[in-house]
């Protein structure tokens, strides 16, 4: 069975469904999510972390400037790709505004993630 | 449908250089050729020369040219396009002229018909041929389509009757298809097409006679031209063929429906006709083609079904009795998912611990479905547990979230958990979840246990925190589907649950908490809500 990559219905068909994109930059991996990313989208991120992980990269980037709603789905995604590659690989995350900010603070996830206002902060941070 | 194709497409013998060649083909007694004027017409007039199947020159008779072309001694119509029927019963694109004379006229003009006649039949015939294929293919691919995208049994069984009964060009159709109710009982249901209900409704379900038992066994298709004349028929008490009243059947052809995952037979289509050798081949093909899709569909959506139903019931079978509790009005809910027929991992309890305290929970598992309800169910009971043994909330959460931590799959929870002390107090402690509400007495509402600690099965440390819960006071607690949505995130779904709650009503009735969720969400909540509203009436326990 193959997964669809987009598998909600209903009153928000209409909005554009959210995207996962890599890209592989001299410092690392960026990882860019765009929409909303709850449990329609979770799954793919998952997947793209994974293939992430398989690059080696010297740094992962999880950039989360376009995403529009972060559901709780979501973040358990980014706390599984902090703690299954956080040992060797550092995990870093773009998240900037409430609509990302609120959901990780109200969670306390900004004690465990790395979080910088943005990819290029991200990407030069030490 | 297969899309009008135009004239050039199939333009055999409609090009221009033939009608002028037919047109000089048109000579007097003398030999010299006469004036020919073309006419193109319209479908109406061609109807009435009643076209020959792969024939693209017509000759009229001498009744059909004074019935179309009153004065005109001779004609000949030239068709353009094949003339032959689309897969889907419609005639194909027909365009034709015709070439006219009002002089005396010989022979010439018939020979010369009969040439190009020879000459493009057979090639008009193929064409006519792979058209016909093409359009079954493409009807096929569409029905398979539609079907398989399916997961209402109901519109699955009707659409494939209905296209499989044109398809085969059959009188009528018949799907029998077998069910299995939420007593493990298996039934059958039936759906036509072609024939009102009522023209079968008085008769019993087709019984494994020798004519249906190939098809309800799947010992594989039944194609018959004229099934009155088979050894088999008419051989079964008590209706020695077909049941008194029924509709005459002689073709017939019968198919099952064969589930590729379990081999087991889901149900059978039937066709008839009352008119002998009415199914070939291809009628066959197409039919087992309809059905093997049909068997993909119903699969399909009695798999869903099934996980919808299991899931539903599950996670209602998971919900607690709420306790009465001296000193306090519950209303406690749960509702699923408004739209979209997932049950996410929301849950509440209420528990009246040993030490004459209450507790109350409420908790969010991340994802939809049966491993949200089973990990739901566990949590559930984990906490009940280790609040059972008089635990306070930081040690109950913190062993909670160590227990999840052994699952084999990460798991996310967010969970807030308070204790009402006898002594006008809560204890409570929040993992991750969305701060709970305390409305005093005289109006003002707190938010408590904002942003303390991470959720469960990410977190290890969950601090406490203390409030007063007097007589008169309110305690709100609810989950993550009642404030954010995508149209709507967390800060200001908060702000408009401030608001909605200031304004209900106190205390609160199940109807006016239903009314809530209505209002904050519009009544299309795309996740479950849960929620625990607690009234202190005043006198203690």
């Amino acid at each position: 069975m193959t997964e669809p990559e987009r598998v909600a219905a209903g009153p928000f068909d209409d909005e554009p469904a959210g995207s996962v994109r890599l890209d592989q930059v001299p410092e690392g991996v960026v990882l860019a999510v765009a929409g909303a990313l709850d449990l329609s989208l979770a799954p793919k991120v998952q997947r793209t972390v994974e293939r992430a992980a398989r690059l080696r990269p010297a740094l992962l980037v999880i950039d989360l400037t376009e995403v529009t709603f972060l559901a709780s789905a979501g973040m358990a995604e980014l706390v599984r790709a902090n703690r299954q590659l956080g040992g060797q690989v550092p995990v870093r995350v773009v998240a900037t505004g409430r609509l990302v900010l609120r959901p990780l603070e109200l969670t306390r996830l900004t004690d465990e993630l790395t979080i910088h206002p943005t990819l290029a902060d991200a990407l030069a941070a030490g | 449908m297969i899309e009008e194709r135009n004239g050039a497409d199939g333009a055999i013998p409609g090009s221009d250089a033939l009608l002028a060649a037919l047109a000089s083909a048109f000579t007097g007694p003398d030999g010299r050729p006469v004036p020919v004027e073309r006419l193109v017409l319209t479908a109406g007039q061609l109807a009435g020369l009643r076209p020959v199947d792969g024939a693209g020159v017509l000759v009229p008779d001498a009744a059909q040219l004074a019935a179309l072309l009153p004065g005109a001694t001779a004609a000949l119509v030239v068709l353009d396009g094949d003339g032959t029927e689309n897969g889907d019963g419609s005639n194909g694109t027909q365009d034709a002229v015709a070439l006219v004379t009002h002089a005396a006229v010989g022979r010439s003009h018939l020979l010369a018909a009969e040439a190009v006649a020879a000459a493009t039949g057979g090639l008009r015939r193929a064409m006519g041929a792979l058209r016909t294929e093409a359009a079954v293919i493409d009807a096929l691919h569409s029905v398979g389509r539609r079907l398989t995208a399916q997961l209402d049994i109901g519109r699955i069984v009707q659409e494939a009757t209905d296209a499989a009964t044109t398809a085969v060009g059959a009188a009528f159709g018949a799907f029998f298809y077998n069910l299995v109710n939420q007593f493990g009982e298996s039934y059958t249901l039936y759906t036509l097409s072609g024939v009102p209900r009522e023209a079968f409704s008085r008769f019993p379900m087709p019984r494994n006679t020798e004519v249906f038992a190939p098809t309800f066994d799947g010992k594989g298709t039944v194609r018959s031209d004229d099934i009155t004349a088979d050894p088999r028929f008419g051989r079964n008490a008590p209706y020695h063929g077909m049941p008194e009243g029924h509709l005459p059947v002689r073709s017939y052809l019968a198919v099952s429906v064969i589930s590729p995952t379990s081999g087991e037979v889901l149900g059978g289509f039937f066709f008839g006709h009352p008119e002998p050798a009415r199914f070939t081949g291809r009628h066959e093909y197409v039919a087992e083609g309809i059905a093997g899709y049909s068997a993909i569909a119903l699969d399909n959506a009695r798999m869903f079904e099934r996980e919808r139903d299991f899931t539903r019931e599950l996670s209602r079978s998971m919900l607690p009795e709420t306790p009465t509790v001296p000193g306090l009005e519950l209303v406690t809910r749960y509702l699923p998912a408004a739209t979209g027929p997932k049950i996410g991992g929301d849950w509440f309890d209420v528990i009246r611990l040993p030490s004459g305290a209450t507790a109350f929970v409420i908790g969010d598992v991340v994802g939809h479905g049966v491993t949200a309800a089973t990990v739901m169910g566990q949590v559930r009971t984990a906490i009940r547990s280790y609040a059972l043994l008089g635990l306070p909330p930081s040690e109950v959460l913190r062993h909670v979230s160590a227990l999840l931590d052994s699952f084999t799959d990460s798991t996310f929870v967010t969970c807030f958990y308070a204790v009402q002390t006898p002594d006008d107090g809560l204890v409570y402690a929040n993992a991750g979840h969305l701060p709970a509400l305390l409305l005093r007495a005289d109006g003002p509402i707190e938010q408590l246990g904002e942003a303390l600690a991470q959720p469960l099965g990410v977190g290890s440390v969950f601090p406490e925190r203390t409030a007063e819960f007097r007589r008169g006071d309110d305690l709100f607690l609810y989950t993550d589907g009642l404030v954010e949505s995508r149209s709507r995130d967390v800060t200001e779904g908060l702000e408009w649950l401030l608001e909605a709650v200031a304004a209900l009503p106190r205390p609160v009735t199940v109807e006016s908490c239903d009314g809530l969720v209505a209002q904050l969400t519009g009544g299309t909540h795309d996740d479950d809500v849960a929620l625990i509203y607690v009234h202190r009436t005043g006198e203690p326990g």
